[in-house]
């Protein structure tokens, strides 16, 4: 396994764990708009997702020799951001959408915030896969 | 792996072994990419970029085609 598959799947446990805790956190019973907690809860979730992010980087940089990506790693990366930008265009389409058609500013941050949220778990796990699949 | 009907296949796995049995780390180093990719360049499930080509057959001091084949389905 590269340093770069590596570095997918703690960029992956990262982003579940930290907008996982988020989301189950601020959807159930939520109100039309939103709440300054919901932005404190929001900045424990991006912490979260950053210090598990430089802890296991440190850690596979330190297993790792070889940390830099070669050309198949960015042709890779470069397949799963094209599938990650046809989640993000369908995410900001749906949020004006719900923008439209939904009072107060929860839905419509939550909308695009989960689309953003769900083209990045697109973009790692398209990469994952294709490592797999070459394996 | 080939696209529009052809299919590039490699004889690096028999070149390597003819080369003192080189390991696919020491030529990932002469070559700069992952062992993983000379692993599935061995496997022709990728295709390496020109520059990369070039340097592999330079390391094995043959020319292109001695490395690279390319058929037509």
């Amino acid at each position: 396994m590269t340093f770069q598959e590596k570095s997918l799947w703690v960029m992956l446990v990262g982003s579940l764990v930290g907008f996982g805790v988020y989301f189950s956190a601020v959807l159930p019973g939520h109100g039309a708009s939103v709440l300054p907690q919901d932005v404190v809860l929001f900045a424990v979730a991006v912490a979260m997702l950053v210090a598990i992010s430089v802890a296991g980087h440190v850690i596979i940089a330190v297993l790792d020799q070889r940390t830099d990506a070669d050309e198949r790693d960015r042709s890779i990366e470069l397949a799963g951001t094209r599938n990650a930008s046809y989640v993000l265009a369908t995410g900001v389409f749906t949020s004006l959408c719900v923008a439209l058609l939904i009072p107060g500013n929860f839905a419509f941050t939550h909308v695009l915030l989960a689309f953003w949220v769900l083209a990045q778990l697109v973009q790692i796990a398209s990469q994952l896969v294709r490592y797999r699949r070459d394996a | 792996m080939g696209k529009a009907g052809g299919e590039i296949t490699n004889s690096i796995r028999a070149l390597r072994f003819a080369h003192d049995e080189m390991t696919q780390q020491a030529l990932a180093d002469q070559i700069g990419v992952s062992r993983q990719t000379v692993n599935v360049m061995e496997a022709n499930k990728y295709s390496p970029s020109l520059e990369v080509a070039f340097r592999i057959a330079r390391v094995f001091d043959v020319t292109l085609e001695q490395v690279f084949h390319y058929a037509e389905r």
